[in-house]
């Protein structure tokens, strides 16, 4: 027990320093005292206080919400599906964000970020509905794998369809492709106001609803002897993975990789102890995506590389080396 | 008891297995014609024939149909049937009728080359855009085969790393889109769904030695590849060098995947669907390598001639189309496995 808290402490103090370096890093960096008294004692006429307190406060603030929700939310299915591959991007989540993305910007209904959070959220609400009301129906055994399935055929439906929009639609593509590279740039933290709540509220969810999920992980006919409602549990766990997934694409735009790695990372580190895990998962995640985001801001001057592009360039190349030295059974 | 219950069914599926065969032949060959015949301009059959094969019938049809039609309709033919005996190859080796060299990056790493390569130098010619994805899809499969290789190929892992690939090629496209001119941009996207649009001689010509290559190497093991579905052990039993078999197999189905990518850039679902389509038709137990290529062949050709119906102001590449199609049949089949209790 103490051991553990031991090392959801040290994710913290992991996390605290991803604050830190998110604040005073970037294409002027600023040195942690100033970046200090921004925060606590404000003087709007100094130019570096003023960028942390605009800009840098915003883009961390929004990090560590699609972080952590990322990390919680692949915790939660890497548990579901039994599956320690599972991503929540299996659920179309971000191919249902983005074609969402795609038509609001075609028809104009939502032209800047503030507009395209709930449209984001919306449309990766509906292709996790969509998917799971394809791929769980009857919650038979073996349903977790046609939930993968459902999602990754619905996947490529939806971005052919928005990759069609896209090529005869020249504008919109324009603001697409920044939209998609996950940026955290010229993104308001008032913007995501509204999906801070729902975050936290899942998480808090999840801890809760952990120990069910424990037992349903044992297997279903243990789950079924220790009295869990196991179809129940299934689906406030979906709702929780597809809030948090939700919330973090719309924030953040469409990050790959964190979902997946994030709860793998933390399990080698904390054992299968689930409420444990979604905490460290929320630590590790959201200090990932501001790491990630801090590289993506120094590695290619003046420019930046979104968040999304550089979590998916890191993590693609961790994941195929995981894959290497995995111990496979011959199939 | 059980071996002796195999005998008669493998005769019969065998007949059948030919019949499903020249019924396809004779599908693809009449749908061929129609490709040629259909489009702006209408040209006699015999004409169009004629111009095909390179005997001269007039300014007109020697130019639509010997140097635009053909050699598209060829190329997706050609494109179809190494996407259908890839997933074959795939979706046997895992024990797995959803596994798909869709999954496993090479699409993407073609995708990436392609895009990579109008970001850098331009899109100034299909040819160098071509090259581009060649190289990304050559060096992709490259290294997957590089990653998976421990003392042989197992599936598992060869898919695992190609997921893993799959995302870094997926990020250096998208980093790359968002650096490009937007019109630049435009062209870069049918790169990452696939197109047969504009296709050459020299394409079919590729496509063809590939396939001239590698499809002996696959029949030859074809029944190493039906036993091994039986399991490693009985594989064993019966002489089949699993290990090198399997490896060799592996290698064929990713070059056949490589190939076709590089030629049309990522065309999704046919491998998936087509051996799955051919399995149903020819009732067959095991893996069916040619019935895969032939359906490979006429989805793919069938889902270009929808592309090409579609009017001006809607002209998509034809990956579009086999997604739109194809991932509603995924859907369909999990559906109905849901339905059915466990699959």
């Amino acid at each position: 027990m103490s051991k553990r808290a031991a090392i959801a402490g040290l994710c913290l103090l992991v996390l605290v320093g991803a604050i830190a370096l998110s604040l005073a890093i970037g294409a002027r960096s600023i040195d942690l005292e100033t970046v200090w008294h921004a925060l606590t004692a404000f003087d709007p006429s100094d130019k570096d206080q003023l960028i942390v307190r605009t800009t840098r406060v915003s883009r961390t603030v929004i990090g560590v919400l699609a972080g952590a929700a990322l990390g919680v939310a692949g915790a939660l299915m890497q548990s579901l599906t039994r599956n320690p591959f599972a991503d929540p991007g299996l659920l179309g989540i971000n191919a249902g964000a983005s074609l969402a993305v795609v038509i609001a910007l075609s028809t104009g209904l939502a032209t800047g970020f503030a507009a395209q959070v709930p449209v984001a959220f919306v449309g990766a609400g509906l292709a996790a509905i969509l998917v799971y009301a394809i791929g769980a129906r009857g919650a038979a055994a073996g349903a977790p794998v046609r939930l993968a399935l459902a999602g990754v055929a619905l996947t490529a439906l939806l971005t052919s369809i928005t990759y069609a929009v896209l090529m005869v639609n020249e504008s919109t593509l324009d603001q697409y492709r920044m939209w998609v590279a996950g940026s955290l740039t010229g993104r308001q933290a008032e913007d995501v106001l509204p999906l801070i709540p729902i975050v936290l509220v899942a998480i808090l969810a999840a801890l809760i609803a952990s120990r069910q999920l424990e037992a349903v992980a044992l297997g279903e006919d243990a789950a079924r002897a220790l009295g869990v409602n196991i179809a129940a549990i299934r689906t406030v766990i979906i709702v929780l993975v597809t809030l948090l997934a939700a919330a973090a694409t719309a924030a953040a735009g469409p990050i790959v990789f964190v979902g997946l790695a994030v709860p793998h990372l933390a399990r080698a580190l904390i054992g299968a102890s689930l409420p444990w895990l979604v905490v460290v998962s929320a630590f590790g995640g959201a200090a990932l995506v501001l790491l990630c985001d801090v590289v993506g801001r120094v590695v290619a001057p003046p420019g930046e590389i979104g968040v999304g592009i550089t979590t998916a360039f890191i993590g693609g190349i961790i994941f195929a080396l995981m894959a290497r030295r995995m111990k496979v059974v011959e199939l | 008891m059980r071996i002796l219950r195999i005998g008669p069914l493998g005769i019969s599926t065998h007949r059948r297995t030919f019949a499903v065969g020249l019924v396809l032949l004779a599908a693809l060959a009449a749908l061929l014609v129609f490709a040629l015949m259909q489009g702006q301009s209408d040209i006699s059959i015999l004409d169009s024939i004629r111009a095909a094969v390179g005997i001269s019938v007039g300014p007109p049809a020697d130019f639509i149909v010997g140097q635009v039609r053909a050699p598209r309709a060829l190329t997706a033919v050609l494109v179809g049937a190494m996407l259908g005996v890839s997933g074959a190859i795939l979706q046997s080796l895992t024990r797995n009728p959803l596994a798909s060299p869709d999954f496993i990056g090479i699409s993407m790493g073609a995708g990436a080359g392609a895009v990579m390569t109008i970001w850098l130098i331009g899109a100034t010619s299909l040819w160098v855009t071509a090259a581009g994805a060649i190289v990304g899809a050559l060096a992709t499969a490259a290294l997957i085969l590089a990653l998976s290789w421990r003392r042989g190929i197992v599936p598992l892992r060869l898919i695992l790393a190609g997921i893993g690939i799959g995302f870094v090629a997926q990020s250096l496209s998208q980093y790359a889109l968002t650096r490009m001119d937007v019109h630049d941009a435009g062209n870069a996207l049918g790169w990452l769904v696939g197109s047969v649009t504009g296709r050459t001689w020299t394409h079919v010509t590729v496509c063809a030695v590939i396939l001239a290559a590698l499809l002996p190497v696959v029949l030859w093991h074809a029944r190493a590849l039906r036993t091994m579905e039986m399991g490693d052990d009985a594989a064993r039993a019966l002489g089949v060098r699993v290990g090198l078999s399997r490896s060799i197999l592996a290698v064929c189905s990713v070059l056949l995947a490589a190939g076709a990518v590089a030629v049309t850039g990522p065309i999704g679902f046919i491998a998936l669907v087509a051996p799955a389509i051919a399995l149903r038709l020819t009732r067959n137990a095991g893996v069916t390598l040619l019935p895969s290529a032939l359906m490979g062949a006429l989805l793919l050709l069938a889902a270009d001639q929808v592309a090409q119906a579609m009017p001006a102001t809607l002209q998509l590449p034809v990956g579009v189309f086999t997604a739109a199609v194809g991932a509603p049949y995924l859907m369909w089949l999990v559906w109905r496995a849901s339905r059915g209790g466990p699959s």
